[in-house]
């Protein structure tokens, strides 16, 4: 596999990519349904869940960086933060008695319900 | 531009719950045409994302809109409930859709005004602060639980030699749970009287509002305008080169899946 010089942009559940010093991109990948993993040194690879075994590798310039993309990366789905956002809302109201979507008149929203089943 | 449009199809078609979904008719876009038609497609929308479908069993979206960098407004149409996604980019195309009633269209606007990442990203930020805050206060709590308040109530003072009892956090009537053995009331609520022995921590002083929520101070969205409409960013136009390619792509697609078809293949 040849790997080729990309200038890569994480945008909110979105990864784009450009060839170098160009201002549109050519590509981009919805960051839905997908797992991120830390293949050799350098590399990290994205795959989804109907089609594990093709894989998007990316060799990034330090072990370092690669640590930062796999992380990002992890976190940059809208059903993660979707999670994120129960899981807290079930620690306030644990902690306090009150539910802290209320202020913001979502409460009632079936998306943010706790025990939602959501991949 | 390319997309890993296998993905994204079964993204949109998996059985993963969808935000909202429903009937509405798209004003089709015509550039040399005059008077305007509109077109019933199956809509689906799952986080940021809303897709349409030819119709409610189609197997593959039609096209996707990505709602970031955008408004979602009440639409000065000829139809009644009618609304708007429009773009701050302005190369972008608007969509102009139309509800069956006075309901499903408030329903829509309401769904599609809350879902871009940038709105969930904003609550989540929001949230992750409270919950410090509230461990805060907890912890302050455990701390010092023999400091003395301004309430003036009685306070039934602890016996050290007593073994304060574990009990798992009861809610009170006015909403706090309370934990004992050192736990405290979370805001400015007054305690039910325990039996003499247990400590009683004085209750906190009332909780601080978040700046956010005390801004506003409508029951409605505790957001400000202001903080939702950001600088638009460059990567915005990304989007609207999704719209235009998603759609011409299936367009594509189906017409080769129909020939061939047509041709008896399977």
């Amino acid at each position: 596999a040849v790997l080729k010089k990309r200038l890569v942009k994480l945008v909110v559940n979105f990864l784009f990519y450009f060839r170098t010093d160009e201002a549109e991109p050519i590509g981009a990948l919805l960051l839905e349904h997908c797992k991120i993993t830390k293949e050799e040194e350098n590399v990290f690879s994205i795959s989804f869940i109907e089609e594990p075994e093709r894989k998007y590798c990316f060799e990034c310039a330090t072990e370092e960086q690669c640590q930062e993309w796999v992380e990002a990366l992890r976190r940059a789905s809208y059903e993660f933060l979707r999670r994120s956002l129960i899981f807290y809302r079930n620690e306030i109201q644990k902690m306090t008695g009150k539910d802290p979507l209320e202020q913001y008149g979502i409460s009632e929203e079936a998306r943010f319900q706790l025990g939602a089943h959501r991949q | 531009m390319k997309l890993n449009e296998r993905s994204v199809a079964h993204y949109a078609t998996c059985d993963s719950p969808a935000d909202h979904t429903g009937f509405l008719r798209k004003r089709v876009e015509r550039h040399h045409h005059h008077g305007t038609s509109y077109q019933r497609r199956w809509f689906v929308l799952k986080g940021n994302l809303l897709f349409y479908f030819e119709e409610r069993e189609s197997r593959e979206p039609m096209g996707l809109v990505v709602l970031e960098g955008c408004t979602v407004e009440l639409c000065e149409a000829a139809e009644e409930f009618a609304f708007a996604i429009r773009f701050d980019d302005a190369g972008a195309r608007a969509y102009v859709l139309v509800a069956d009633g006075q309901a499903a269209m408030e329903a829509w606007v309401k769904a599609l005004s809350r879902a871009s990442f940038d709105y969930m990203r904003l609550v989540v930020r929001e949230l992750e602060k409270q919950l410090e805050e509230a461990c805060k206060s907890l912890a302050a709590c455990r701390k010092s639980p023999r400091r003395s308040s301004s309430s003036g109530r009685k306070r039934h003072l602890s016996n050290p030699a007593l073994q304060p009892l574990q009990e798992k956090p009861t809610t009170l009537e006015n909403g706090y749970s309370t934990w004992s053995s050192g736990g405290c009331v979370a805001g400015g609520a007054t305690c039910p009287d325990y039996d003499g022995g247990q400590t009683k921590p004085p209750p906190l002083p009332p909780r601080r509002r978040s700046a956010a929520s005390s801004a506003t101070g409508s029951p409605a969205s505790g957001l400000s305008p202001a903080m939702l409409e950001s600088p638009v960013p460059p990567e915005t136009i990304c989007f609207s080169k999704l719209h235009n390619w998603y759609g011409q792509e299936i367009a594509v697609l189906r017409r080769e899946w129909q020939e061939r078809q047509k041709r008896g293949h399977p």
